[in-house]
């Protein structure tokens, strides 16, 4: 696990790992894709805009997965003093914002025809509105010191304030009252919603986070060839 | 002086300090009552709507008069290095942090309680809302200034994005300002669990603020 936290080693395991990374997120978005589009039914209610979901959960998801990881890595990064983790935040943040751009986008295109209206100030929207912006900070953040290692760490400090915000956004569809339906899938133990839908979202969801991974890892090693051509 | 405790001789540093800058802090209530008026230059004399919207007015006022004592807290200590004096002299940051956050809160917020019940007035609101008004603000105030001190000393050495400061102020206010108006706006059987909820965030914050800012000057004092 040591490549987790050891750029050297990181980058050795990505060069192995980047090729059938690739391979499989490109079968798995081609078989989301298929599933997504053919091999699903309409919703009784919805009809075709249903399927706006396969891209919308994922981003979501990857939008609060995102942060998660920015989390842990700025809690190690600032108790045990390994560079790896600023790089990985510096890496991952412009990530996690837009796919949470992609999340309310898809999310107000698929309001508009469903609740006849782009945007309601409803609990959840607005959270991740607050959650693009916390991204947004973080960007800016770690740009407006002078002295990049001073930014960096700041910046960690503020992600672990700022992840306060994470369990609100995860609830709050159950905490209050919302145009926003609660979670369809989380239930593993008797899901909400039909299996035929249900497939492509699980597909759709991998290769999601496969994609974000690739480019995450792409970004990593810039990041450290960048930093190696500082110094 | 001679022999004092360094707690004490800090706090009375501080009081000396916001006292001498005494126009500082009428400056920032004349900030809130000319934002309430420009609010009602703005939406047009109609007590109505002042009825419905007069308490998020004010607090959003509040929070972002908050936003203009974000450079009262360290950047003057720290660009003249009395903050590494005070630390010598045997105060931890995190206690120098807690010292600052009381005597700002005295000075900057505590005079917003009789502000406050003036631009109630001022707004057309009922009597039992100012009450409930200024608990909230009593509760909600210190945890303001725990995120002021955040943000102050998040920023202690940055030159280029100046807003960014007050950003951060606002993006972490803003469960507070749920919580606060909702106190307001709940129905009466709910009221107490919003407060309890405004009371965990306040003991919360108080928690952290001490470390976080500690972390942040601490970060900064390396890097000078």
């Amino acid at each position: 696990m040591k490549f987790l936290i050891n750029p050297n080693r990181f980058n050795q395991i990505s060069n192995i790992m980047l090729t059938p990374l690739i391979i499989l997120s490109v079968i798995a978005l081609t078989t989301g894709l298929v599933f997504a589009f053919y091999l699903s039914p309409n919703d009784y209610q919805q009809g075709s805009t249903v399927r706006i979901m396969y891209v919308h959960v994922p981003s979501a998801w990857l939008a609060l997965l995102t942060f998660f990881i920015m989390t842990v890595y700025s809690i190690i990064g600032l108790a045990f003093k390994t560079p790896f983790s600023f790089i990985v935040n510096a890496a991952v943040a412009p990530i996690g914002a837009t796919f949470t751009l992609i999340c309310l986008i898809t999310g107000s295109l698929w309001g508009k025809p469903m609740w006849g209206t782009w945007w309601v100030w409803d609990a959840r929207l607005t959270s991740v509105a607050i959650l693009f912006m916390l991204y947004l900070i973080i960007i800016f953040l770690k740009n407006s010191f002078t002295n990049d290692s001073l930014g960096e760490k700041i910046t960690a400090i503020f992600i672990i304030v700022g992840s306060i915000n994470l369990p609100i956004i995860k609830f709050s569809v159950d905490w209050w009252n919302t145009l926003h339906q609660p979670a369809s899938i989380s239930k593993l133990s008797s899901p909400s919603i039909d299996p035929s839908m249900m497939r492509p979202l699980i597909i759709m969801t991998i290769a999601f986070t496969l994609i974000a991974l690739i480019i995450a890892i792409i970004r990593i090693k810039a990041e450290i060839s960048e930093r190696k051509l500082k110094n | 002086m001679h022999s004092v405790n360094p707690i004490l001789a800090l706090f009375y540093r501080e009081l000396k300090i916001s006292y001498r800058n005494f126009s500082d802090i009428l400056s920032i209530l004349m900030f809130f009552l000319l934002g309430i008026l420009i609010f009602v230059f703005s939406i047009g004399p109609n007590t109505e709507i002042f009825n419905e919207i007069g308490i998020g007015v004010i607090w959003t006022l509040i929070l972002l008069s908050n936003n203009l004592s974000l450079r009262k807290f360290y950047q003057n200590d720290f660009n003249d290095g009395s903050i590494i004096l005070l630390h010598m002299s045997g105060l931890s940051y995190e206690l120098i942090v807690l010292i600052k956050i009381m005597i700002i809160w005295i000075f900057l917020q505590l005079p917003f309680f009789i502000i406050i019940p003036l631009a109630a007035i001022l707004l057309n609101i009922e009597l039992p809302n100012v009450n409930l008004i200024l608990i909230s603000f009593l509760i909600g105030s210190p945890i303001l200034t725990s995120i002021a001190s955040i943000s102050g000393s998040m920023n202690l050495l940055n030159q280029r994005n100046f807003a960014i400061g007050s950003v951060i102020i606002m993006i972490l206010s803003i469960p507070i300002i749920i919580f606060s108006v909702g106190i307001i706006n709940a129905s009466e059987e709910i009221v107490r669990a919003q407060l309890q909820i405004l009371i965990g965030i306040l003991f919360f914050f108080l928690a952290i603020t001490p470390w976080v800012s500690a972390a942040c000057i601490k970060l900064a004092i390396q890097n000078k």
